[in-house]
Parts: C-alpha cells; sequence; structure tokens
C-alpha cells in the first residue's frame, strides 16, 4: 500500500464510529455464559444457526453474488480469562497456536493455509481469541479442517513458546512508541470492569516468569468450545457446511470453565505524563449495553456525535474550531450485564488541549439535551446505507453475525436491522438522551506535564 | 455480468465505468493527477492542504454543507493524497449516486476562501503533529529524502510545518488552477449504474472545466546508496527501512514484482517472516512494492529491540542478497500468486475496491482490465519472471534509514 494521508481519520483502533462497530469493538463476553437458542437448529432462506451439545455454535449466511466465503470463529479464550499472575498469557497462546496443529508442522501449517489462498488473522481480545480467514468458496472445506486442528490440535513446540513470548513481550514496548494506541489501553483499564478492562498485552514481568508447561496446560482449558461462536459467510450451502463441522468439531471436548468476577474500574480523571507532540485526550462513559432493547437508540446518538463529517464533533471541534485533526467517538458494549460504553477521542498540541477538552464535553452536555429532526434523518439513512453495504462484504458479514450470536443469542438479518434502524422516531431518541445523558465521564490524557488540564464536569 | 463503459468530454475529462448490474452500491472517485512530487519546495504540502480545502466548499455550497450532504445520502465519503495523485470518493448506494456526482463535481471547483484557508491550516497542523508521533512515520519520510536526494518524490506528502505555515491561499489557488484542469484527472464508477444517464449527469456538471496543460516533471533521481541514523532518546523500539529501484506502474514487469514482494516479505510465510517474526527476533518485517508513475521501488522494513538492531538488519541484507544470487522457487510463486489472487478476487466484490483499482489503472497506465484479465497476467507469472526481475534490478542501489534511541 502507496503511502498517503486521508481527509478524516481512520484509525481501527480508535475510530469506533457507530458505522464501523464489530469486531474487537463489541467482542467483550463473559465466557462460559451459556448461550441460548430455543429451536436447536434453525433455518431461514438466508441464515443458518445450530448448537451442538459441547457448546459451539455455528452461524451462517448464505450471499449469493460473491465467490467468497469469510468465517469468524471465536472462542472464549481472551485476555480476561489470563490467570492473575499471568497476564498477556492468552496474546502469547495465541502467536503459538498458529505454530504447527494436528499432523502439520509449524511451516507445513502456513504453507498450506498460503496455498490455499487465505486471508487470516489471528488474535486475543479481551473476551475471545478471534480466527478470522477470508478464502474462494471452494477452499472453505479444506480451511475449516485445518481451524479444528488449530483449536483442538494445536502442537504448541516447545521451540515456539520462547518465540511467541519474546513477540509479546515487544508489543508491549511498541505501545509506549504509538501513545494515540497507549491511550486507547489505558482509557479501558480505567473505565472498564476488571477484567474487561484489561489490555491483551498483559504485563512484561508475568510474561518474563510465564512457561511452555503452564501455558500449555492452560491452553487445555482455554481452548474450549463453550461459548464458542463459528460464523460463516459468503456463497456456501448450508448442508454441506452443517455436516463438515459436525465431523470436524463436533467432537471437540468441552471443559469446565469459571466465570470471572467483574470488578469496579477506578474510574475518575487520569494524566500520563509522556513527551509527545500532541497530547491524546480520551473519554468514557457508560451507557445501555448492545442487548438492551434501547441499544439502537444509544448507537444513534453516538451517529448524531460522530457518525459522518458533519456529525458534531467533527463540525465544531475540528470544522469550526480547527483544534484537531482526530476527533471522533464510538459505541462499545459488555455483554449484559455489563455496561454499553461510549468512548471518545481527541489529539491536539499541548496548547490546545484544554480548549478541545472544553469542547468536547460541551458537545456530550449539548447531546443529552436532544438532536435534530436533520440529524436524526442523516444518521438514519447513514446506518441504513451501512447495513446494505455490508452485505456485500463476506468477512463483514461472518464478523457481525458472531457479534449478533454473542449478544442477542441469534443473528439478525439485515431487512430486520434496517426495519429496526426505520423504525426510530425523534421522540424515541430524545427521550433516550434525557434518561441517559452522558455523565460520569473518565477522562485519560497522555501528554507533557504541562499545561495541566482542568476536567470542567461542570460546563 | 460486468461490462465497461467509457467517454471522455471535449474538455478532456475522462469519464469510465465497471457496471455490475447485481451490486447493492455504487462507488464513485474523482483522480488527480497531482500530489506532492508536482510541487515545488516552497509551497510542499499544497497537494494535501488543498485536498482537505476542496471540502470547503464551493460558490453553491458552504463547508458544512457539504460535509452534511454526505450524511444525508449515508455516503462513505473520504479523499486520500500521495506523492503522485489526489483521490476524492464515495461509496453509496445506487438511488445517491445522481446527488453524489453533483457534490462531488461541485467540490472540484472549490470556493478556497480565505476564512476556511486560515481555519484548516491548522487542522494540517494538527495532522503533522499527529504524524510526528508516529516512528513509522517519521522514518518514512526521512528514508524518502535519503534516497531520492532532490527529486521531487523526496518530498513530504504532508509538507514540512514551515512551508505549511507559509503558504498562502493565493499560492494553493494558482497550485489549483494549474493541476486540476479535466484532462489531468479521471472520473470513474462501479457498482450499479444507469451509464447514459450518469454520462449526461458529468456533462451537466463538468463541461464547463477549463481545458489546462499539465505536464509533470519525469526527470530521473540520481539515486546512491545512502544511509543514516536518526536518534530519538525517547523510544523503546529500533526501526529501519531500505528502499531500493522497482519496475514502474508502467512497466510489465510489476507483476513479478508484486510476486516478489509477497515472496519476501508478506505478514505471514514470507522470507521475511521466517527469518524474523516467526524466531521473534522482530515484531514487524516487510517488503513491498511501490509502483510511481515512471519510477518504482521496493520498500523493506522492521521494527524490533534496539539490542538486536544490527542482527536484524544482517538478515534482511542476508535475504535481499540471497533473492538477488538465487531468485525464487515455484513453489514459493505459486503460493505467493494463490494469496495475490484471492485478495484480488475479494476486493472485487466490493464496488468501492473495484472503483479504486479502475481508476488508479486509468490515471497510471491510461487502459481498463477486467479483474479476470488482470488475474491471466498474473497466473502467467511465474519463477522465471521474478528471477529475471531480481537480475535486472538487483535490488540496489539500497538506502537504509534507520531511528531509534541509540
Amino acid at each position: 500500500m502507496i503511502p498517503s494521508f486521508k481527509r478524516r481519520c481512520t484509525d481501527p483502533i480508535l475510530n469506533l464510529s457507530v458505522q464501523e462497530i464489530g469486531g474487537d469493538s463489541r467482542s467483550l463476553i463473559l465466557p462460559g455464559m451459556t448461550t441460548t437458542v430455543s429451536p436447536q437448529h434453525s433455518a431461514s432462506s438466508a441464515q443458518y444457526c445450530h448448537q451442538w451439545p459441547n457448546g459451539l455454535t455455528l452461524v451462517a449466511e448464505k450471499i449469493e453474488s460473491v465467490q467468497s466465503a469469510a468465517m469468524t470463529l471465536l472462542v472464549a479464550a481472551g485476555a480476561s480469562t489470563d490467570p492473575s499472575d499471568a497476564l498477556g498469557s492468552a496474546n502469547v497462546l495465541a502467536d503459538w497456536v498458529m505454530r504447527g496443529a494436528g499432523s502439520r508442522d509449524n511451516r507445513a501449517l502456513t504453507d498450506y493455509l498460503d496455498s490455499l489462498g487465505v486471508q487470516r488473522a489471528t488474535g486475543a481480545e479481551t473476551v475471545f481469541m478471534r480466527f478470522s480467514a477470508s478464502m474462494l468458496a471452494r477452499n472453505l472445506p479444506a480451511v475449516l479442517e485445518v481451524y479444528a486442528d488449530i483449536v483442538q490440535r494445536p502442537q504448541l513446540p516447545e521451540a515456539g513458546f520462547a518465540p511467541a513470548r519474546d513477540l509479546a513481550m515487544q508489543q508491549i514496548d511498541a505501545i509506549e512508541d504509538e501513545p494515540s494506541q497507549k491511550l486507547n489501553l489505558m482509557l479501558r483499564a480505567r473505565h472498564l470492569p476488571e477484567p474487561f478492562g484489561r489490555a491483551v498485552i498483559g504485563r512484561k514481568d508475568h510474561l518474563v516468569a510465564l512457561t511452555a508447561s503452564a501455558l500449555r496446560q492452560d491452553c487445555r482449558e482455554r481452548l474450549n468450545p463453550r461459548g464458542a461462536i463459528l460464523a460463516v459467510a459468503g456463497n456456501i450451502d448450508f448442508h454441506m457446511l452443517h455436516d463438515l463441522v459436525e465431523k470436524c468439531f463436533a467432537g471437540w471436548a468441552a471443559q469446565p470453565s469459571a466465570q470471572p468476577l467483574m470488578r469496579a474500574a477506578p474510574r475518575g480523571v487520569q494524566h500520563i505524563t509522556q513527551s509527545s507532540n500532541q497530547v491524546q485526550i480520551g473519554l468514557a462513559y457508560d451507557t445501555v449495553c448492545e442487548s438492551d432493547p434501547e441499544s439502537l437508540l444509544a448507537q444513534m446518538a453516538v451517529g448524531v456525535l460522530s457518525g459522518g463529517m458533519g456529525a458534531r464533533l467533527f463540525s465544531e471541534i475540528r470544522e469550526k474550531q480547527g483544534l484537531c485533526y482526530a476527533v471522533h467517538a464510538g459505541y462499545m458494549s459488555l455483554k449484559s450485564p455489563g455496561p454499553g460504553v461510549v468512548i471518545g477521542y481527541a489529539g491536539t498540541v499541548p496548547d490546545r488541549a484544554q480548549r478541545t477538552l472544553d469542547s468536547f464535553l460541551v458537545e456530550l452536555k449539548r447531546l443529552g439535551g436532544g438532536v435534530s429532526t436533520d440529524e436524526l434523518e442523516r444518521t438514519r439513512v447513514g446506518m441504513k446505507s451501512r447495513v446494505i453495504m455490508q452485505g456485500e462484504s463476506s468477512a463483514s458479514r461472518a464478523a457481525a453475525l458472531a457479534a449478533d450470536f454473542h449478544y442477542y443469542g441469534r443473528t439478525r438479518t439485515l431487512d430486520e436491522l434496517r426495519t429496526r434502524i426505520e423504525a426510530v422516531t425523534l421522540e424515541n431518541l430524545n427521550s433516550f438522551l434525557a434518561s441517559h445523558p452522558p455523565e460520569k465521564i473518565t477522562v485519560v490524557t497522555i501528554g507533557p506535564a504541562e499545561p495541566v488540564l482542568t476536567v470542567n464536569t461542570d460546563i | 455480468m460486468v461490462y465497461f463503459k467509457q467517454a471522455q468530454l471535449a474538455n478532456g475529462l475522462d469519464v469510465i465505468a465497471e457496471i455490475i448490474p447485481d451490486a447493492q452500491s455504487s462507488a464513485i472517485g474523482f483522480m488527480v493527477k497531482t500530489g506532492s512530487r508536482d510541487e515545488s519546495p516552497e509551497v510542499n504540502g499544497v497537494s494535501h492542504f488543498l485536498e482537505h480545502m476542496m471540502f470547503k466548499g464551493t460558490s453553491r455550497r458552504t463547508a458544512a454543507q457539504v460535509n452534511r450532504e454526505f450524511d444525508a445520502m449515508g455516503a462513505r465519503n473520504n479523499a486520500f493524497t500521495s506523492n503522485e495523485v489526489t483521490c476524492y470518493w464515495a461509496h453509496v448506494l445506487p438511488e445517491f449516486l445522481p446527488a453524489a456526482l453533483d457534490l462531488l463535481a461541485d467540490m472540484m471547483r472549490p470556493a478556497l476562501r480565505n476564512d476556511d484557508f486560515d481555519m484548516e491550516k491548522k487542522v494540517i497542523l494538527e495532522e503533522i503533529a499527529l504524524y510526528l508521533d508516529r516512528p513509522g512515520h517519521v522514518l518514512y519520510e526521512a528514508i524518502m529524502q535519503d534516497h531520492f536526494g532532490r527529486h521531487p518524490m523526496a518530498q513530504s506528502i504532508l509538507g514540512p510545518k514551515e512551508s505549511i505555515s507559509a503558504l498562502t491561499r493565493d499560492q494553493m489557488q494558482a497550485y489549483f488552477e494549474s493541476h486540476y484542469g479535466p484532462g489531468n484527472m479521471a472520473l470513474a464508477v462501479a457498482g450499479k449504474i444507469d451509464f447514459d444517464a450518469f454520462l449526461s449527469d458529468v456533462e451537466k456538471t463538468c463541461a464547463a472545466w477549463p481545458h489546462v496543460n499539465v505536464r509533470r516533471n519525469y526527470s530521473t533521481p540520481e539515486l546512491k546508496a545512502n544511509r543514516r541514523h536518526i536518534t530519538d532518546v525517547k523510544l523503546r523500539r529500533h526501526y529501519m527501512a531500505m528502499i531500493c529501484p522497482g519496475p514502474s506502474a508502467q512497466d510489465d514487469r510489476r507483476y513479478a514484482a508484486q510476486i516478489l514482494s509477497d515472496v519476501m516479505g508478506d505478514s505471514d510465510g514470507s522470507r521475511f517472516y521466517w527469518s524474523l517474526v516467526e524466531p521473534g527476533l522482530a515484531d514487524d518485517a516487510d517488503f513491498s512494492f511501490f509502483p510511481h508513475d515512471g519510477m518504482g521501488s521496493f520498500f523493506a522494513g522492521a521494527s524490533c529491540d534496539p539490542s538486536r538492531a544490527a542482527q536484524v538488519e544482517e538478515i534482511m541484507l542476508a535475504e535481499i542478497s540471497k533473492a538477488v544470487a538465487g531468485g525464487v522457487s515455484d513453489s514459493e510463486v505459486i503460493r505467493s500468486r494463490t494469496k495475490i489472487e484471492t485478495g484480488a478476487v475479494l476486493q472485487g466484490e466490493l464496488p468501492l475496491g473495484r472503483m479504486r483499482n479502475i481508476l488508479g489503472r486509468w490515471i497510471y497506465n491510461h487502459e481498463y482490465r477486467t479483474l479476470e484479465q488482470e488475474l491471466e497476467v498474473l497466473r502467467k507469472t511465474g519463477a522465471a519472471e521474478v528471477t529475471s526481475l531480481l537480475r535486472d534490478y538487483l535490488l540496489s542501489p539500497l538506502t537504509i534509514t534507520t531511528l531509534g534511541p541509540g
């Protein structure tokens, strides 16, 4: 990719604008929580769902117009399941499990996936370990067999442990060189309840003490079909897919798993002193969670705040005052009963940081006062348009199906999403905002020691 | 069935379309063949700053109206500037395509008002500050200077703070008038489109734009094997970059170059992966091919612990020498081709991906190829072609620039 500079910041880590929800930002679940699929098996013309007794759920959607297929496999083995003295171990494991599985050693596994042309990513998130892969649909059977090996029969070779751990420790250093990414981690840790605020990268002292044998033992318990979700979208045949998943994953043995206890986060205000050109400003406040009947209203409110370039933050803070290049907000959610959270970000040079923070807080306060008809309509059409565009991408749909099942215990069709978006009225949205105004805002900043920023919450 | 349509207005504006009747959406974009390499040093950064100003309104619209209209059609839209092109695009549902064209075409004749210029200058300075906090970006700008020397390809896309601070609205206006002629840009659409209706709308909105003669400087850079280290004591990691010449965007060897870059430096399964990332020596190592207009570059980069800097650099150089001396194997090429082909098919499933692909190819090569035609050429490129490419370029002269705390 040739370097280029965009008009609007689209940083994948921080730009959690409402239309881009999906993936990491929503992947927060209480592991081991029982899923609820009332019929054990359901199929509409375009969607399919089946749950096996070991706890694995398959959700799928057929997209006729594409040649591709994409899968998202979520296993409840994310950083929130790290033992308290081994923070960062999920991150090491996500690397180690890819270093050989079944009969294939490290090189054979990588070469085989490459020979199938698989575009893939594996990584630990807070709740899940995520395995994503996109491919030509005809290669799906071979690829699913490989991932079945990875989660059930990883080789975890002794020689691969030290490099996997070393790379994880290097990530901890790398974060120190990227203040905007560091802010994201620090803000989550400050606002989200433990263990869901944990940084996936963990702690260096814990990783130094981590041993291959301890992590190997831990892996058997954590790579568990309980609460696992396999989502597949694209040009697929449901019966073939069902039989294949049955063959590859039905024998995956379930292990008992404990639910971590949620502990309140410190919240409040925190400044981290670090020499940098810009001050990083992060804000967070609670709203309703994804499965709440009003979550769409919370997301639309964030859309009014930060959905497009005409939205309030971009227009008031960047366009009218020129205070920032990057300023945005997004919605994310823990699984019920955890909260939904709105996360805001702005980066600016030190002498304008106070004004930027004040302006951001003014906009949050103003949001509580309601939105206009025009704002609602612009947000509505933007969300509807994203829904239709999502239907053109097998990878986006696979990720969205997995997220749906995680939050709702079922998948939603694009038509259902569109109907819900159309049904929202100005009265619904404004009465929601009146009863859920942005308040109790956590503020984390990173930058030079001076000037000291004041959080004027009574603006 | 996908089909291609093309037309040219009397003023020289090319209009191209890939019509995908089954698509649910349409993507539209203007690409202007201008970027930081087309700037004089005193206005360095003007292409990118102008790209921002194009959103600030026209004789018919204020800045706020431009932004709100995109939002009101539910568009995903953005713009970007590189060394060589500036692109404005929107992805919309088919019913909004006429509105998206009307807005984008109007934006291409900006008002460039003084107040907006002064306000946006602050935003540009913030963007420069933001990137100064990203070591990968700092290193990229440094190595381009080290490698291209006095050639305009060396110039920063964002521009230095000094030239941006000193830039005037009138200088920007002059740059706009001399570079945004209809013959120096193209308009592309992909997706569900009624081409005749679309073209008639393009005539109405763009036919009055005056033709401008634009000539890019195609002088050959004087490349030398430079080397420089930049110390920044606050960094935790060591960052290294290497750059050397490769085929241009117009050269048929670019397919072999793309395969070579995957064999050498893809994030999975490449030579750099096995020699650097898999053993845990570097957390990131890549080798990429950047086809430019009339020239090209191979770019290699890695980051590691400062204590391993010498070892990582030695391995990168050894891999480069090994490739030049021994070429690549059939099995490596077959795997890389399959990866590239799958990536192209996935990108081709989205109208936005197709629009950007055909628009870029039109600006650089003045030709259209279907995805299938592209893949045909790729499939015919084997280990012999890649090895011959390596013999032609020898991955030399190689400039090395590094950045770290030591």
